[in-house]
């Protein structure tokens, strides 16, 4: 009696349990549907290439043109990568090679903090402090007469790939510092034997072996960077023109939806829809490179 | 290989650093700078204006600051100063520059220009504060008074909107409130401008709740109004959503919310709908710039050049 | 010069101890003065690096802490929210129940998902693929497209409208591979002797699983749990559209509500209260940072545990 209840119990908890499992199939499949439902008719209402390519933003007369956006993103993106990397790859050769046990001590939460901070307090911080420093910086005659940079902005694709480069340093960090962890310590011995320094060892031994670790570390990176949006808005400017150079204002997408979500009605709020459905098809891709990047280093 | 990989490393480490030394020694010279700011601001109004606009490099470009497509402060501001036109086929176009930076916010606006001298902006006369200076249009002054006698251009309504004429039991006893003395004496006491001959108030203590929802520009107002309301009828309960004008209308309209709070005039298409307003209050839009610019009054014309992008620098103006 | 520094940066330095010596050759002198200068500069290239990433750390947090926490006045923790006091305390209560929420939703959904990939599901079973890609892509999508996907499903579809429950959803989907992930590895480190031994004694693989199994990954689902409360906590843009903004605490799970990270965005937009903004950054930084070293400190346990 009591092993036949106890059976049944089985099997329904087996189900139960698989059952969960599925609900993450079951969500992604829904946030597809829901959003290239509600996006791609819009898309093909405005024309996809006057869309994707269009490089006007004029809602007001029915003009959306989403090209500045999406080269307002990859700019963005494209600048943390180039703030976010070194520091954060250099930092991470350091933590597993080169810094003792307690200073590692100190690290190790400093970037779990790093993490952990909201990105509307990042935001917060890059406009009151980021963007009048910067600000500032432009306007000194070094940098007007020398550099000869006029008319920067304060609240610039610089600024904003500042903050980004800093907001994804945890990123790059902990997932390099894991590839570069789980290096055999044999391939730097033997490095060390061949009569090589600790330093060329790790950055000629190590880091190469680190390699696909290190691409998964960049690759997540952009993906945080892309898709980041309370700290973007406070910093970037969001101007509608197509990206104009290093120290002028760019919107993103992700700027352009939280922008003017809450104030859009009929085909506007679907061309903000849309946008959201062309940085989720970007974010798809990120993704997918990434499983591609992750089976290479099962294979390898 | 190996030497070309140190290189570009080491580059882009460089690279990287000056980036990051920049903004930390900066914060130490922004706020040097910001009393240096005050101080030469402070010896300006002593010797006079000159002093100021020798101080001043107008040589520098305008940095335009507008506010995001559907904000009940945009639609204003652009159809009052003319930059938006009807074009050929008589549609209207909004000709603001698309290198005017866009800030979703009345203190995204604040907070730029008072950080940034070449910046100009406009916010709503009631939230004016002095980090920011406020130019005259056209020879007058952006206040209460001048809204008021209708020398002031740059004023919009404040407008509560329903589906037809208000029926909630509730939502008459508000309205009622907010166009009655005590309520025109609240939106006064915040800057804005009620109007004087209201009729005294009287609640019939109605019980139930209502959703109010729109103008993030009406919303400060509307939440000191409810709080005062709730007072009087402690029976009702009022739900405060924050969006934007046109939300505030189309969910009047579809019952989303049982008032709506526009900071713009109506359009033809939501009155054809069934769209009521009310006008609760006026308000000034103020065009401001940083306190360090000389600057003291602009045409609207001026203002017109500077939004749609012909007007550069501050040097270009007459 | 540069010699002297080599030495006193290997007493530091646990690798250099290891014997990084080059081998002298008399023949390539001047090779081996390159390859010393270039040595010395990654050395402080990678310090570098790691000085910049705490001083940025340090310094966003002190820059918050110093402006903020004068501004933390009695009146901003007051029950009710005016105009007056703009109080953060209705936000503080309804970060506790968004959180309570979207755990409630969250956390067995996340476990009982990890219980199947680790104890149930057959080696090379398709479906267990699939369930990793998709979590993976989830964990992937940025907190906007959230919003989006929560506003158009939750909101519109199921007319749950800006609400308390919708806001929850929306975070629950978010953080569920936290949880399944963290709770996976928790599972993965039990040892296979414990369910042995319990099957030897005669317990079902579900008792098994309920009562020796979970109990002894308890710590390493609980700091997944902890983390997942961090994200809720910091979250914006994914509650802006969906559980939207209304500063009071909520008489349904069909009110609207706002967190303590959309008060905070909604305050450095309205601009009108500065101080307040900064004060609401304190808390909302101390909370967040809190229930991170919590989650580390809980993990830190169960490393020791083992």
């Amino acid at each position: 009696m009591s092993t036949r209840a106890s059976n049944t119990k089985e099997v329904v908890m087996k189900w139960v349990f698989t059952a969960c499992a599925c609900i993450s199939i079951l969500a992604v499949a829904l946030i597809c549907i829901f959003l290239f439902a509600n996006g791609l008719p819009t898309l093909f209402k405005i024309g996809p290439l006057k869309f994707l390519l269009g490089t006007t933003w004029k809602p007001g007369n029915d003009i959306y043109g989403i090209l500045p956006m999406i080269l307002g993103s990859i700019y963005v993106t494209a600048g943390a990568i180039v703030v976010g990397v070194p520091i954060g790859l250099l930092t991470a050769i350091y933590m597993s090679r080169f810094a003792s046990k307690r200073i590692n001590k100190v690290l190790l939460p400093a970037v779990q903090l790093l993490a952990g901070i909201p990105s509307v307090v990042y935001g917060f911080f890059g406009m009151v402090v980021l963007v009048p420093s910067i600000q500032a910086v432009l306007k000194t005659d070094f940098v007007r007469k020398t550099l000869h940079i006029t008319n920067g902005k304060g609240m610039s694709l610089f600024t904003a790939s500042l903050l980004l480069g800093i907001m994804i340093l945890p990123t790059i960090i902990t997932v390099s510092k894991t590839s570069l962890d789980a290096v055999p310590q044999s391939y730097y011995e033997g490095s060390l034997a061949l009569g090589a320094t600790h330093e060329r060892s790790v950055f000629f031994t190590v880091l190469p072996a680190a390699k696909s670790g290190v691409l998964s570390a960049v690759i997540l990176g952009i993906g945080r960077a892309i898709g980041e949006t309370m700290a973007v808005v406070m910093v970037a400017g969001n101007q509608t023109w197509m990206p104009q150079g290093l120290f002028q204002g760019l919107r993103t997408m992700t700027s352009n939806i939280v922008i003017e979500m809450g104030y859009a009605a009929d085909l506007h709020r679907e061309a903000l829809i849309a946008t959201g459905v062309v940085l989720f098809v970007f974010i798809l891709l990120i993704n997918v490179s990434f499983s591609l990047v992750k089976e290479r280093e099962k294979n390898a | 290989m190996k030497r070309k990989i140190a290189l570009v490393c080491a580059a882009a480490m460089a690279l990287s650093l000056a980036a990051c030394g920049n903004t930390a020694s900066t914060t130490s010279e922004s706020t040097a700078s910001e009393s240096t700011a005050s101080e030469s601001s402070a010896t300006a109004e002593a010797a006079g204006e000159e002093a100021a606009a020798s101080d001043f490099d107008n040589t520098q470009s305008i940095t335009v600051i507008t506010r995001e497509e559907g904000s009940g402060t945009r639609g204003a501001f652009i159809e009052l100063t003319g930059v938006e036109e009807k074009n050929d086929a008589g549609e209207k176009v909004d000709n603001t520059s698309a290198g005017a930076a866009t800030q979703n916010s009345t203190n995204g606006v604040m907070t730029t220009v008072a950080n940034d001298e070449t910046a100009i902006g406009y916010i709503s006369l009631g939230s004016l504060n002095d980090t920011v200076k406020a130019v005259t249009v056209g020879g007058v002054a952006a206040s209460a008074e001048t809204v008021k006698d209708g020398t002031y251009t740059l004023a919009r309504p404040f407008n509560i909107v329903t589906n037809g004429d208000a029926t909630d039991p509730v939502a008459v006893d508000f309205i009622n409130y907010c166009m009655s003395t005590d309520g025109q004496a609240l939106a006064t006491e915040d800057g804005y401008i009620g109007s004087d001959d209201a009729a005294a108030f009287e609640s019939t203590q109605p019980s139930g709740s209502i959703t109010v929802g729109g103008s993030s520009s009406v919303s400060p107002l509307m939440e000191k109004l409810i709080e005062a309301y709730e007072g009087v009828n402690p029976n009702a309960s009022i739900e405060l959503l924050t969006t934007d004008s046109t939300i505030g209308v189309s969910g009047a309209l579809d019952g989303t919310y049982t008032i709506g709070m526009a900071s713009r005039e109506l359009k033809d298409s939501e009155v054809e709908a069934g769209a009521k307003a009310t006008v609760l209050a006026m308000d000034g839009i103020a065009v401001v710039v940083n306190p360090a610019n000389p600057i003291e009054d602009l045409t609207i014309d001026q203002i017109k050049s500077i939004y749609t992008g012909e007007t550069t620098t501050w040097d270009a103006i007459q | 010069m540069p010699e002297s520094t080599i030495t006193t940066g290997a007493h530091t330095d646990e690798y250099s101890a290891s014997g990084a010596r080059l081998v002298p050759s008399a023949k390539n002198r001047e090779n081996r003065m390159s390859a010393r200068v270039w040595a010395l500069v990654m050395r402080w290239l990678v310090r570098l690096a790691a000085l910049i990433t705490v001083a940025v750390l340090v310094f966003l947090i002190g820059y918050i802490l110093v402006m903020g926490i004068p501004n933390l006045k009695p009146s901003l923790f007051e029950w009710e929210y005016n105009s007056e006091n703009v109080s953060l305390m209705p936000a503080l209560i309804n970060t506790i129940l968004m959180t309570g929420f979207s755990l409630l939703i969250a956390t067995p959904l996340g476990i009982f998902a990890a219980v199947w990939l680790v104890e149930y599901a057959k080696r090379g079973n398709k479906l267990v693929k699939v369930v990793r890609l998709t979590t993976e892509t989830l964990q992937g999508i940025p907190s906007i497209v959230y919003g989006l996907f929560g506003m158009l499903f939750f909101v519109t579809q199921l007319k749950w409208g800006y609400s308390l429950i919708a806001g929850a959803f929306t975070l629950s989907i978010m953080v569920l591979p936290v949880i399944m992930r963290t709770t996976e590895e928790a599972l993965l480190a039990v040892p296979d002797s414990y369910r042995e031994g319990s099957f030897g004694l005669g317990a079902g693989k579900l008792r098994t699983v309920f009562s020796i199994v979970l109990p002894s990954a308890m710590p390493g689902i609980l700091s997944g749990v902890i983390l997942a409360v961090g994200r809720i906590v910091g979250e914006t843009a994914a509650l802006i559209y969906t559980a939207s903004t209304v500063a009071a605490i909520p008489t349904s799970v069909f009110s609207s509500t706002r967190t303590l990270a959309v008060h905070m965005y909604m305050l450095s937009n309205e601009g009108l209260h500065v101080g307040e903004t900064y004060g609401t950054a304190v808390v909302l930084l101390v909370l967040v940072l809190a229930i991170n070293s919590l989650s580390g400190f809980v993990a830190s346990k169960l490393a020791k545990g083992n």
